[in-house]
């Protein structure tokens, strides 16, 4: 249908009613088959770039087990419909929302879907509730939950947009803001619009002022309108986004929004977290480390107890809960809970940025508080050095001292520490004070080996990375110094709140490391780099990272991230690797410089032969080539750039990151698109005054068919590249084989059966001579144009 | 009279598109420079604007033999004429991608 849509075929509409009623049926029929060949062709290109995007996003689709027909099977979750009955398993992402109707020891988390981090405890028995909140409803498991414990298996009641979670995304259902690459296509048009609409109107006042018929005016008119605008350039710009798409899934890149391929290309900024992409992305837990010179045997038990992790027959939590697992199994500690009785816990958040348990014990009660440094600070008033208790004032300086240290030598910290508190049956956040500091966790998330290269390789491909991290600046700092990466600039999130505006888009520029910042801090990072005029990429996989991977120019996500972070983003790795991203970035390249190629096409050689159709209409006694001649050349130059898509890319040109530049396509149309309109008036005056075809308009049509032809197909082998062409950059071999096959066709076209019916006439063999030499000449005279654009006038 | 008529049009139409390509490239080669204009550059003197211009100087060159060969009515003038427009191209190219690799 789109097909239909498409402007340019109401034009050929027109053309062929105008043909039909008001001159020749054999002229209608001619156009009404290149209507339909166009429509056939530009259908079959997008259907195939469809076909292949749509096996790419299997790669990254969310499976579920189902039993159907009595039997279990894994299928894609989107074909899931009410009334399936779905198994689940501890890590799985709830494909639908689900009435839980077997369970065993079932916690969901529902952070992406309530912002509560704890896990609840899912039921199969029946609720009794009057207008329940979603929450409220233990018996249901909600879609993009995540299972972190035990095993169940329920009902689909509903999917997709129906779902609780539905609801919600529609708020993230917005549409993706225009990409720079689709607001370059769309300043294209309108260029390549006002061009066509001032030409068709001036050719067709000009014929008609001169005296030709106003039906054959107004046909050619249309015709030329055609002719310059590139009808299968949705088509042609689609199918070599499509293979782009492909050749990058074999770098472990999944597209899923094809126009973002451009800008993936083309970013010059990258945002990413270090985890995964400096660092190894595997945290665990290196030592328990107390105040003073004695060891302390409770922190780590205390930090088992005080933990989301969920333990079965894997370890399901967040990444520094679960190392603390895997830590104390490998050294047989897991036992030293065993004297404990948990009674209440008070759950993680990233206001306090810490956890709290209480735990029962021959003393007591006691609450055990774990979380980040500063905040258990906060709520010390004592600290144990070597069962020495200490006033913390005495000792801050020397506490803070060692977290210093331990965070410059890159390792991530935790604060352990507890007090005896009065037995109640519950317990909340106003109980976490007047704590004693036992001591630190350390954990150390390693740094990639490859990570060095990576970053150096992105540099050198023109991509700045930035790292915005949740950790301190401290533990960043190390990372990118024991990797070499330079530092420009660091801050954390607490000063880019001091920041007007306009200081954040200068600070952006000059700062490395954006260290604990928030969310919303990471959306006004990329907006304002953004508004620099940056082409901006952000990497991320965590539920807080979907705003910001919508707001970027290219969203990236790891196939291991969540949902929602999968679903907003417009690319998704297989790998979080650098490396990867850079493979990726290659290819986005070599892929908008095949489309650039199409467009620079159409506008010089395409256009100078419109120009110069024009301008004969005006001083012929007949119509320098009928519309359908027009038309059918314009058919065949389009054939003949199927296979751009496939050319090769030279090696310089993929280096730097390009970008959509209207002025460039303006200045390139200006200078290269009369040099085909030069040769076209050579062509004139040979065909008129050395073959005398003035008065044999058929011979001066098939003359001008071919030269035109020729040139206008011929020259992409000049145009495709800045180097000498086929000595120092050969096209690809598809395009040689297409580009050749179509020269072929239209050399042979004026002596066949279909060339008469189109008007052609066989042209004398002294003709074929001249214009190899004519085209030689114009080849190499637009090679020469190429050295004054590039070389001496420096255009890039 | 015709005939003549129609020539004056064809030598205006292609005299008009030569002339009009060198205008486009005074322009881009004068907005060249304009942008990448520093306190500190040089002036181009003549010399340099001639061979920088040697593209334009072909084209001119190249117009002026159509016109006159294809007055003459003769294949030959124009397939010797073309011939020879080619060797200048090709040499112009050759010695251009010897100062490019001289310069890397």
């Amino acid at each position: 249908m789109r097909q239909l849509k498409n402007p340019i075929f109401a034009i050929l509409v027109a053309c062929a009613v105008v043909a039909g009623v008001y001159s020749e049926l054999k002229q209608a029929i001619i156009i009404l088959s290149m209507i339909a060949l166009s429509v056939v062709l530009g259908f079959y290109n997008e259907y195939k770039a469809e076909k292949i995007v749509e096996n790419l996003r299997q790669n990254v689709a969310i499976k579920a087990v189902v039993t159907r027909d009595g039997k279990l099977r894994q299928i894609d979750s989107r074909n899931l419909v009410p009334g399936d009955i779905v198994s689940i398993y501890v890590g799985d992402i709830a494909p639908a929302d689900i009435r839980v109707v077997k369970c065993k020891d079932l916690q969901a988390d529902e952070a992406t879907f309530t912002g509560e981090s704890f896990p609840v405890e899912k039921t199969s028995e029946s609720l009794s509730l009057e207008r329940p909140m979603p929450q409220q409803l233990t018996n249901y498991l909600f879609m993009g939950t995540v299972v972190v414990h035990g095993s169940g298996q329920g009902v689909v009641v509903s999917t997709g947009k129906n779902t609780q979670l539905g609801a919600i995304s529609k708020s993230l259902v917005r549409s993706h803001p225009e990409t720079e690459f689709q607001r370059g296509i769309r300043k294209y048009g309108n260029m390549l619009m006002t061009l066509t609409f001032a030409l068709s109107v001036g050719i067709f006042a000009l014929n008609a002022i001169v005296g030709h018929q106003l039906i054959d005016s107004l046909l050619f008119s249309l015709a030329v309108a055609v002719g310059l605008v590139p009808e299968l350039m949705p088509a042609i710009v689609t199918i070599s986004l499509a293979q782009g798409a492909s050749k990058m899934a074999k770098v472990k890149v999944v597209v899923k929004r094809l126009v973002s391929i451009e800008d993936f290309g083309n970013m010059d900024v990258l945002c990413t977290d270090k985890t995964g992409t400096l660092t190894e992305g595997k945290i665990s837990l290196n030592d328990c480390r107390s105040l003073g010179e004695k060891e302390d045997e409770r922190i780590l038990p205390y930090s088992l107890l005080c933990n989301s992790a969920a333990v079965g027959d894997a370890i399901v939590g967040n990444p520094m809960d679960m190392a603390i697992w895997e830590y104390a199994i490998k050294n047989g500690k897991e036992q030293s809970i065993k004297p404990y009785t948990k009674i209440d816990e008070i759950p993680f958040d990233y206001q306090r940025r810490i956890m709290s348990v209480v735990v029962k014990d021959n003393g007591g009660h006691l609450l055990i508080s774990k979380g980040a440094p500063e905040s258990v600070f906060a709520r010390c008033t004592q600290a144990d050095l070597s069962g020495k208790i200490n006033p913390i004032e005495t000792v801050q300086e020397a506490i803070n001292d060692k977290f210093f240290n331990l965070s410059k030598l890159g390792y991530r910290i935790l604060a352990v520490a507890s007090r005896q508190v009065e037995e109640k049956s519950s317990y909340s956040l106003d109980d976490e004070k007047d704590l004693t500091l036992l001591g630190f966790l350390i954990f150390i998330d390693p740094p990639k080996k490859d990570a060095h290269e990576a970053m150096s390789r992105l540099k050198d491909m023109g991509v700045e990375v930035k790292i915005l991290t949740g950790d301190n600046e401290l533990v960043a700092k190390t990372i990118c110094d024991e990797l070499k990466v330079p530092v420009k600039k660091i801050v954390c999130g607490s000063d880019l709140v001091q920041m007007s505006w306009t200081e954040m888009k200068k600070a952006v520029e000059e700062i490395t490391i954006f260290a604990r910042i928030t969310p919303e801090q990471k959306l006004d990072i990329i907006r304002a780099l953004k508004e620099n005029g940056h082409v901006v990429g952000f990497g991320g996989d965590g539920v807080n990272d979907a705003p910001a991977l919508y707001e970027a120019d290219v969203g990236i996500s790891v196939d291991t991230g969540v949902d929602v972070a999968k679903e907003a983003a417009d690319i998704v790795l297989l790998e979080k690797d650098l490396l990867v991203m850079a493979a990726g970035i290659n290819e986005g390249r070599k892929i908008f410089g095949n489309t650039i190629k199409y467009i620079l096409m159409g506008t010089s050689s395409n256009f100078g032969n419109m120009f110069s159709a024009a301008a004969a209409s005006v001083f012929l006694p007949f119509l320098p080539m009928l519309p359908m001649q027009i038309l059918f050349m314009n058919l065949l130059y389009d054939v003949a750039n199927m296979t751009l898509p496939t050319d090769n890319v030279d090696e310089e040109y993929v280096k730097s990151p390009k970008r959509w530049d209207i002025g460039f396509v303006r200045k390139y149309t200006l200078f290269f698109g009369p040099f085909s309109s030069l040769y076209d008036f050579l062509t004139y005056g040979i065909m008129l005054f050395v073959f005398g075809a003035a008065t044999n308009p058929a011979l001066f049509q098939s003359g001008w068919f071919v030269e035109s032809f020729w040139t206008e197909v011929l020259v992409i082998f000049v145009i495709r590249t800045r180097r000498i062409p086929f000595f120092t950059s050969r096209p690809g071999k598809w395009l040689i084989v297409l580009t050749l096959a179509c020269v072929a066709f239209g050399t042979i076209l004026p002596f066949t059966i279909l060339g008469s019916y189109l008007g052609f006439t066989a042209l004398p063999l002294e003709y074929w001579a001249l214009l190899v030499l004519m085209v030689a000449t114009y080849l190499l005279l637009v090679d020469a144009g190429k050295v004054f654009f590039y070389k001496i006038c420096k255009f890039q | 009279m015709a005939e003549l008529d129609l020539f004056q049009w064809w030598a205006v139409s292609i005299a008009g598109g030569s002339i009009f390509l060198t205008l486009v490239s005074i322009y881009l080669y004068a907005d060249s420079r304009t942008r990448r204009e520093r306190p500190t550059s040089k002036v181009r003197g003549p010399t340099r604007i001639m061979t920088d211009f040697i593209f334009v100087w072909v084209l001119l060159g190249l117009l002026i033999f159509y016109i006159v060969s294809i007055n003459i009515g003769s294949a030959t003038v124009f397939a010797a004429g073309n011939i020879f427009v080619e060797a200048l191209l090709v040499a112009y190219l050759l010695k251009n991608r010897k100062r490019k690799s001289e310069e890397t």
